[in-house]
């Protein structure tokens, strides 16, 4: 959603009908206005460690954030945190996040953690990878325990990829827009993967690259950056 | 404190001066960066950036340029800008551009200065005076602090075995093992079952297990290989590998690191070291009867200069040892020359020029060298010295120091001849110096007499340094010569490399590192007239003097043997190779900390020779 005013209009009118919570103060801050300059607007890298790829089943193991305030990445904000997992964590899905339930179950209380997520995104744009999973999961645990899903002003490193690729006509495979294919292509250096903290790092980066690449000197405004 | 920015720390824990840091800071300095992004040909420092910060490259390259726009130097990855938070003019004298994509970490001034002044090892980096850095940099490139001489005891297996493991799988037949040895001309081979050691096979187990036995060749190589091994591990010293093989009556130990095998060391590499200490090459010397047993053990000089710098010894041991080799062989040349032509008409000098006078060879250096003759000769005694140059220079060219590309021999007529001409040659240089002239008469001015009966070398030699000391105009011309070739730093104490061609992305570290110094010390020594050739001597001899402070000699001298060392160690990893040692380094082979102490050195020639050039006003000739 790219409408500035239709957008307040409902974020307005939600707050009447929220109760007072994380969720709520998360929508009293206005949401980034599409027309700003990129490097005038806040953003939140976030990645998410799931058990699996679907919200209505599937529960959050990790999160991992980083802010990024226009063109520079303050580490200083990067936040770990692990989620007490509800259900036994699957073999399969063990492998991948290399997270035990062991280690999930000294995690936190998955409603505190949200709450603190909220909280750093309060008027940044949600920055992430393939952002469709990020926001159905968060919008399925807001949707639980605060009873509304989050509105949230979202930049998908993964469109941008699609879009710029797709803009020179290049044909490309799903595995040329995975993150370490763009990390690569960017000169960044290789984080480990499947990590919440280090791939938020990740795709905070190379959004920061994508931005640079975009950045022709003309204006280039964050609806320009959308999904 | 979150952990996951382990990657991060871990990248500063590799750098200096992160390195100095103790592990717990360095956990809480990644939450205290910011990190850009700057694509290529992006200004540098970025424009919008309005707070000062400690600039640390993460990935990419930055060019560097001052305000005409000359390249001064480069950034690589792990390389720290110039500290804007001792001056901000620093970062606005800057002209940087990104040369590639580049990520960069900033590190906000206040939490640089508040590490600055609770880790004085840290703080070293910023302010510690270069020459501190600098002596303590030798001892870490001298690998394992200096040795003198080279001894098994002393030296690691790891460093006498070869490059290549030679292996073969046990089903390899005996017929096919043989023939891999024979090929590979080693007397060993490694038996493994994909990367696990299964036994060894020697040449030896190939006589008394097959061919003796009657066993045959076609019969797969477990048969007689053998299984029960004892091994050595890379770090052991040499003398220990030789006590376990005497021990065990066995003449090959597989090297192990790390559980994997790497190689084998075998008897005839513990002697084959032995018999390259220049100690045993010179007995050889003396007792070679002709060219063909001289140019053979002239072949072990490359081998010298691998297990000296092996065992650690510094650029100065290696040139005294290598020049202590090349001298016998010359020495023993004229010796020979002499014995097939009879004794001279009367009594001359041979001299040796350049890196053999200094005392300053390493493995292919090239050779200079002239006659001063006792008389004037008649055709027919000039012609007698002319076949014994031509017998000797012709010898030292197929012992491998090749013919001096400037004629600069006693083959050349130019350069054989009587005490008199020499005077008037010197007394041309040193009272008319034209700079061309100079430049290649300044092989000369590193002059010693290698056979010298009669003693003739001496009034010349005084001679020629009563004139120097007295001549301001020709020193100012030689200081002139030596300041020509600066160090490859830009300004910013960044490394200004070779772009293109062969050497892409190297710098000339004899050219550029070692040649210098050598240069200033010939200067400092004519001026004050110093008999010494040797750059080290001549440093020592003059330091405290009106020219040259005692500091500023010390610190020329920690210089030339750090880089000369690096160096030498730089020529024989390439001899180890196979490959022709030459002085072409990449800043990419050194480790961070080695690659500071490299701009710490030049940083340092940069500030001697602006002294050189200021004192002798050195400008006004170049």
């Amino acid at each position: 959603m790219k409408n500035d005013v239709l957008l307040e209009a409902r974020r307005r009118w939600t707050i009447y009908n929220l109760p007072f919570g994380p969720l709520r103060d998360c929508y009293s801050h206005p949401l980034p206005r599409a027309n700003l300059d990129y490097r005038d607007t806040d953003y939140l890298a976030l990645d998410l460690e799931t058990t699996g790829l679907f919200p209505v089943k599937d529960q959050i193991l990790s999160f991992g954030w980083v802010p990024i305030d226009g063109n520079r990445i303050r580490l200083e904000g990067a936040r770990h945190r692990l989620v007490r997992a509800a259900q036994p964590i699957s073999a399969d899905s063990a492998v991948i996040h290399q997270i035990t339930d062991d280690q999930a179950a000294e995690g936190e209380p998955l409603k505190d953690v949200l709450a603190d997520c909220l909280r750093a995104l309060g008027g940044r744009v949600l920055v992430a990878h393939h952002a469709r999973i990020e926001l159905g999961f968060l919008a399925a645990a807001c949707r639980q325990l605060f009873g509304q899903e989050p509105l949230l002003r979202v930049v998908d490193t993964l469109a941008l990829a699609r879009r710029s690729l797709e803009r020179r006509q290049q044909a490309y495979r799903p595995a040329d827009v995975r993150l370490h294919a763009l990390a690569e292509h960017y000169n960044l250096p290789q984080l480990a993967a499947h990590n919440a903290l280090s791939d938020a790092l990740n795709t905070a980066q190379v959004f920061l690259a994508q931005s640079a690449y975009l950045d022709t000197g003309k204006p280039l405004l964050l609806r320009d950056l959308l999904t | 404190m979150d952990i996951e920015l382990i990657e991060i720390r871990d990248f500063l824990a590799s750098h200096p001066p992160f390195d100095a840091l103790p592990e717990d800071v360095l956990a809480t300095l990644p939450k205290r960066l910011t990190v850009r992004y700057l694509r290529r040909g992006s200004k540098f420092p970025p424009e919008d950036e309005k707070t000062p910060a400690l600039y640390i490259l993460r990935r990419g390259a930055i060019e560097l340029r001052d305000r005409s726009g000359e390249l001064i130097g480069k950034l690589a990855e792990g390389d720290t800008a110039p500290s804007a938070c001792d001056d901000r003019r620093i970062q606005r004298g800057i002209q940087g551009t990104t040369s590639e994509d580049s990520l960069i970490y900033l590190l906000p001034c206040e939490v640089l200065g508040k590490l600055r002044a609770e880790y004085p090892d840290f703080a070293a980096h910023f302010d510690q005076s270069v020459s501190e850095r600098l002596r303590s940099a030798i001892d870490s490139v001298t690998e394992r602090g200096p040795i003198a001489g080279t001894s098994l005891m002393t030296v690691r297996v790891r460093d006498l075995i070869g490059e290549n493991l030679v292996s073969a799988a046990p089903e390899t037949s005996i017929e096919q093992a043989a023939r891999i040895m024979s090929e590979a001309r080693c007397s060993s081979l490694i038996i493994m079952d994909n990367d696990r050691l299964r036994g060894l096979l020697t040449v030896r187990d190939l006589r008394d297990r097959c061919l003796a036995a009657g066993l045959s060749p076609q019969r797969p190589v477990s048969e007689i290989m053998t299984q029960t091994l004892h091994t050595t591990a890379a770090d052991t010293l040499g003398f220990q590998a030789l006590l376990t093989m005497s021990r065990l009556n066995v003449h090959h130990l597989p090297v192990m690191r790390d559980g994997q095998v790497v190689g084998v060391i075998s008897t005839s590499d513990l002697v084959r070291f032995q018999s390259a200490n220049s100690v045993y090459l010179v007995g050889d010397i003396h007792k070679a009867e002709d060219l063909k047993t001289l140019v053979a053990t002239a072949r072990k000089i490359p081998e010298l200069q691998i297990h000296l710098v092996a065992s650690g010894a510094t650029a100065d041991q290696v040139g005294q040892a290598i020049t202590a080799v090349t001298d016998a062989i010359n020495l023993r040349l004229i010796e020979l020359a002499e014995r097939d032509l009879g004794p001279p008409p009367f009594p001359y000098c041979w001299m040796v020029g350049g890196s053999q006078a200094r005392r300053e060879q390493s493995a292919h250096s090239d050779q200079d060298n002239a006659l001063l003759l006792a008389q004037a000769p008649t055709p027919e005694q000039d012609a007698y010295f002319q076949q014994l140059a031509a017998k000797v220079t012709n010898g030292l060219n197929d012992c491998g120091f090749v013919h001096c590309p400037g004629d600069v021999m006693a083959s050349n007529p130019q350069w054989r001849q009587p005490l008199s001409t020499w005077r008037n040659y010197f007394e041309d240089w040193i009272e008319r110096p034209q700079p061309q002239a100079l430049l290649n008469a300044s092989v000369f001015f590193d002059l010693r007499a290698l056979h010298d009966p009669e003693h003739l070398f001496e009034s010349l030699q005084r001679e020629i340094l009563r004139k120097t000391s007295e001549n301001r105009i020709f020193i100012a011309h030689m200081a002139a010569n030596a300041i020509k070739h600066r160090p490859p730093l830009g300004f910013f104490r960044n490394f200004v490399l070779i772009r293109g061609g062969e050497h892409d992305h190297t710098f000339d570290l004899k050219l550029r590192g070692t040649v210098p110094i050598i240069d200033m010390a010939r200067v400092h020594a004519l001026s004050a007239g110093i008999p010494d050739v040797n750059s080290l001597e001549r440093l020592q001899m003059v330091a405290g003097s009106a020219a040259l402070s005692r500091d500023g000699a010390a610190n020329l001298v920690d210089a030339l043997e750090f880089i000369g060392t690096l160096r030498v160690r730089h020529q024989a990893n390439q001899l180890r190779a196979g490959e022709d040692a030459d002085n072409f380094l990449s800043p990419d082979s050194l480790s961070p900390l080695e690659r500071g102490h490299m701009k710490d050195a030049f940083a340092l020639i940069a500030s001697l020779q602006e002294t050189l050039g200021q004192r002798y006003q050195a400008g006004r000739f170049s």
